[in-house]
């Protein structure tokens, strides 16, 4: 529980003390008459004047806190206590207790509660003796039922069981276990509960059914006040004031303690700041269908802000296939978000450009923005059941994008849609059409979802792990399907996913992400043959293996956005990591044409795995070069075919010996580590590593 | 289909429940439920008046006896007569009835028309100026009760500008105009509070919706802005407000006990006050067992309009 805003509680507290105190404050007796100053106006003595019958005003609105609030608090504790060993009793006793405690409070939801109030002061005549009866009856249901939801979501869980294990009773249990973890909602209620109990008796003492007269009840006192009104409508004014300032504070009260108690509450969001973008190069004239640069997406969080993707360049051509690939976590959605212009507000571009046939999409406003999505570009996202309207057909939400985009008679736009549904291979497309997302199976519903984006024949489709949910023998359809679409029409698609066999089955390009960076980039061919970033050769030794051999995972989690780790990020969870690696940000490198990595070592890493020696294919294995020196001559000595492995054992890159490796030349670097395999590794050093070191 | 019908047996059995409820309130109490109602400030009572309301009540009889017998008479629209002036109490209910149902459906439609489109502009442009100031009102609306706001719309608008008398009814046949003008201090009153329910509510759960995932499909989709908010946003805000506005019925029709006494509106509420003074228990048992049914059908209609509203419901 979060501390609560404690204006409420002060103001809360206020009156409580003020009515605590009336005694010892030394007012007028609030029942004395004095029909000689009837209605007299404020004066030194009474200083809110008097009543009908001469009557201190400010002592009566006092004295009546004290014939009010208690009993609100009166019934609120009772009820509070009666309805929470009924819901204890309900939720851990069993069934009986549970059809006792929890339908037999609620035969009393079936009465509006003042009208239940109303026959109970019929039978036993009006007086605060019966309210107090009466409210608890009223409020009980609320507590019982509060109390049993929270007994039933702590019960379920292992530190229950485990002190059952341990012997404990279940008195014992339910005392000290579960009523700490439901106080907060109890608290809740109880405030919501006296809050509700001051507005009835006030109701019903209005009505001159609850408290009797004399005594001084703001509810007995409107009403009084009624009669005179328009001689002295400032006797019906304060009473007003009082009454409506009482339930105020006590409603706020109840908002602070649910806002405290309640988890899911979202603070407010931030302010919203203007798009602070880069100037970027001059538009290509025959450019890419999308073409990303160097896109930074920032998030402003209350611990400042924070680049879930940072440096991010990509491009599109039409007809092709750019998967990017990683890990949850990793930027690709955000990324994908971006492209469509559909960041969620928290989010903003704060650098680079998104061109989507020439036309930034950061910069365009929201018509122009409107015009492109579902029409020229359009996305597949990943949860199709939430990302589905649940109270419209689909049939209806389908033809809706067609609408948005092309004036079509009804009847075109129907047929359109069945002709759609039947083009993503679901059957049956009429009667489909006509069912709501949660009539339709997963598959189907993803199914839905493409034939929506591709309703106005898109150029570019974004598909955001369009195959997750999906089990083996669909996401190959789903996949055939995208292929077969992108062959038709020479639509672009990028899709997202952390699935390498997809990437592999369906896609030109590839980008690989991580911690809202890509670390590799090229041609599917050769990055998935020849990866030349730790991250991707682990990545593939991650994916499950033909052989059905155990697929090696990745040690060590995903850096969150605002710990990144300097330099290299991924060089805490890296086998081939220096120091070198923590200087400064590697740059995105062309080690080959048109393969760029973030890795400096790239060139170990291709030693590495083409190694014939190395006898284990983990990063791990790598780490022994470096480190464990005893074997560094049985290593090159043992390995004759990729010529000396001098780069890893470099004494001056090494942090074992001398701590300074950025002061490493660069000379030495160019070929050795490359195993002449095809010798395209002298062309790399163009974009020389050493750069990194020194941005 | 098989879920409206199920809904219906559920509110047959809960109009059984009020019913034998209020049957059986009288009699489990401790004592003589006769001198019970005839005592007055601790004063025993005349023990021939005693015996007299026992005789007209039936409390002599045996309970098995008295409970068939009044179902048996409720079958037939017969509540029994007043203590008062012996008069048949369902002839007066029914005469009245159709009053209080009018001053309920006025407040609910003023509540609605202004609460969601207020609660969706407060969404809309959360944090600003107009968002603060309308749930400012709202919150008033829901801290001043609704004798209070009732009492003082009196003293402004008929005492001090003299716009409207201060209460009272026509029947619509015999003046309309007159009829509404009376009807609108009493509606407002008792809108004000729904008001501010309807509008948080609306608030919060076009707040909620709008970051859901299908109405970044909407957007993505192209979609125009005020078809976005219309037929994706509020569509589904919807749901919750009618969850709301069920639990509210409750307060609602307690509400208008007060309304109709404060404006001395000849509903069916106002009459219970009466009834409640002069203890007249038949008279008291057949109001709150017709509101009590009132209030289990209105919950049924909120029920069936919450299926026609999410088609998920349907299937459960």
């Amino acid at each position: 529980m979060r501390r609560p805003n404690l204006i409420p509680v002060g103001a809360v507290a206020a009156i409580a003390i003020v009515a605590l105190a009336v005694p010892v404050l030394g007012l007028p007796n609030p029942t004395a008459m004095s029909i000689a100053h009837r209605m007299a106006a404020s004066s030194a003595a009474h200083w809110l004047g008097q009543d009908e019958y001469g009557r201190d005003v400010l002592s009566r609105l006092l004295w009546g806190a004290r014939v009010s609030l208690p009993v609100a608090a009166a019934s609120a504790t009772a009820a509070c206590l009666l309805g929470t060993a009924l819901g204890l009793a309900g939720g851990y006793l069993g069934r009986v207790a549970e059809l006792l405690a929890l339908r037999g409070t609620d035969v009393v939801l079936c009465f509006p509660p003042l009208l239940l109030a109303l026959l109970v002061v019929t039978i036993l005549g009006p007086g605060a003796a019966t309210l107090i009866p009466v409210l608890t009856l009223v409020f009980l249901p609320g507590f019982v039922r509060v109390v049993y939801a929270g007994v039933l979501s702590v019960r379920s869980q292992e530190y229950i069981d485990a002190m059952r294990v341990l012997g404990a009773g279940r008195l014992r249990i339910m005392l000290r276990t579960i009523l700490p973890n439901i106080a907060g909602p109890i608290l809740v209620q109880y405030s919501l509960a006296a809050a509700s109990a001051v507005v009835l008796e006030s109701g019903l003492s209005f009505l001159g059914l609850g408290v009797l007269p004399p005594a001084p009840s703001w509810g007995l006192m409107i009403a009084a006040a009624r009669s005179t009104m328009t001689q002295a409508p400032l006797l019906l004014l304060w009473p007003c004031l009082a009454l409506s300032l009482t339930i105020l504070a006590m409603n706020a009260l109840c908002d602070a303690l649910r806002d405290a108690t309640d988890p899911h509450r979202a603070p407010d969001r931030l302010p919203r700041r203007l798009l602070n973008l880069l100037a970027s190069g001059l538009p290509p004239a025959h450019g890419p269908l999308l073409d990303v640069r160097n896109l930074t997406i920032e998030i402003d969080t209350p611990d400042g802000p924070i680049q879930p993707v940072r440096d991010v360049s990509l491009s599109v051509a039409p007809g092709t296939t750019l998967a990017i690939v990683g890990e949850s976590g990793s930027g690709k959605t955000l990324t994908g978000l971006a492209v469509m212009g559909l960041l969620p507000s928290v989010a903003r571009v704060a650098g680079g450009a998104v061109r989507m046939e020439g036309q930034d999409v950061p910069r365009l406003n929201e018509a122009a923005l409107r015009r492109l999505r579902g029409d020229r570009m359009a996305m597949v996202f990943q949860d199709p059941l939430s990302s589905l309207n649940p109270v419209h057909r689909v049939g209806a939400q389908i033809a809706e994008i067609i609408h948005a985009h092309r004036a079509l008679p009804d009847s075109v736009a129907r047929d359109r849609v069945v002709a759609l549904l039947r083009r993503v291979g679901i059957p049956d497309p009429a009667r489909r059409a006509r069912a709501y997302p949660h009539e339709l199976s997963g598959g189907m519903r993803q199914r839905a979802m493409i034939a929506m984006a591709i309703a106005n024949d898109p150029k570019l489709l974004i598909a955001d792990e369009p195959t997750t949910a999906l089990d083996v023998t669909i996401q190959a359809q789903v996949l055939d399907l995208l292929a077969g679409l992108k062959r038709e029409h020479g639509m672009g698609l990028v899709l997202i996913t952390h699935s390498l066999p997809v990437v592999a089955e369906i896609a030109d390009q590839v980008a690989v992400m991580y911690a809202g960076e890509i670390v590799e980039q090229g041609s599917v061919a050769e990055v998935l043959a020849r990866p030349l970033h730790p991250y991707t050769a682990a990545l593939l030794r991650s994916a499950p293996a033909e052989d059905g051999s155990m697929p090696d995972s990745i040690l060590g989690t995903v850096p969150p956005p605002h710990a990144l780790p300097p330099g290299c990020v991924f060089g805490p969870r890296c086998g081939l990591h220096t120091a070198l690696c923590d200087a400064a940000r590697p740059p995105l490198i062309d080690a080959r044409p048109g393969h760029g990595t973030r890795c400096i070592r790239w060139r170990d890493l291709v030693a590495v795995e083409l190694h014939p020696c190395a006898d284990e294919r983990h990063p791990r294995a790598v780490e022994r070069h470096p480190r464990a020196r005893p074997e560094d001559q049985p290593v090159q000595a043992r390995c004759q075919t990729v010529g000396p492995l001098r780069v890893s054992r470099d004494p001056r890159v090494e942090p074992e010996d001398d701590g300074n490796g950025a002061a490493a030349p660069e000379d030495d670097r160019n070929g050795t580590a490359v195993p002449g395999d095809d010798g395209d590794g002298a062309a790399a050093p163009k974009n020389d590593w050493h750069g990194a070191a020194v941005p | 289909m098989r879920w409206v019908i199920r809904r219906i047996g559920v509110s047959l059995v809960l109009v059984w429940i009020v019913a034998s409820i209020v049957f059986l309130a009288l009699r489990c109490v401790p004592g003589d439920p006769a001198e019970l109602l005839l005592s007055q400030g601790g004063a025993a009572p005349d023990p021939a008046a005693v015996a007299q309301l026992r005789e007209q009540l039936g409390l002599d009889r045996p309970i098995w006896t008295q409970y068939f017998a009044s179902f048996d008479a409720l079958l037939h629209g017969d509540f029994g007569n007043s203590l008062q002036d012996d008069s048949p109490v369902a002839t007066e209910i029914w005469r009245r009835l159709p009053r209080t149902l009018e001053l309920i459906a006025a407040s609910t439609v003023i509540a609605l028309i202004t609460g969601l489109p207020l609660g969706l502009a407060a969404a809309l442009r959360r944090g600003g100026l107009f968002d603060r100031i309308a749930s400012w009102i709202a919150a008033a609306g829901l801290a001043v009760p609704l004798f209070v706001v009732g009492t003082l719309l009196v003293l402004v608008f008929a005492q001090g500008l003299h716009w409207v008398s201060a209460g009272g009814y026509v029947p619509l046949a015999q003046a309309p105009g007159r009829h509404f003008a009376l009807l609108a201090m009493p509606a407002v009153t008792i809108a004000l509070g729904l008001f501010a329910t309807v509008f948080r509510m609306t608030r919060a759960a076009v707040l909620d919706v709008s970051m859901r995932d299908y109405v970044r499909t909407a957007r993505a989709k192209g979609l125009r802005h005020g078809r976005i908010v219309i037929h994706h946003v509020l569509r589904n805000a919807l749901i919750p407000v009618v969850t709301v506005l069920a639990l509210q019925l409750g307060t609602l029709l307690g509400g208008t006990v007060l309304v109709e006494y404060v404006f001395n509106y000849p509903g069916l509420s106002g009459m219970l006050v009466e009834a409640v003074n002069a203890r007249d228990y038949p008279e008291v048992e057949g109001i709150v067992l017709v509101i009590s049914i009132l209030f289990v059908t209105l919950n049924l209609l909120i029920d069936l309009l919450y299926g026609v509203l999410d088609p998920r419901v349907r299937q459960a």
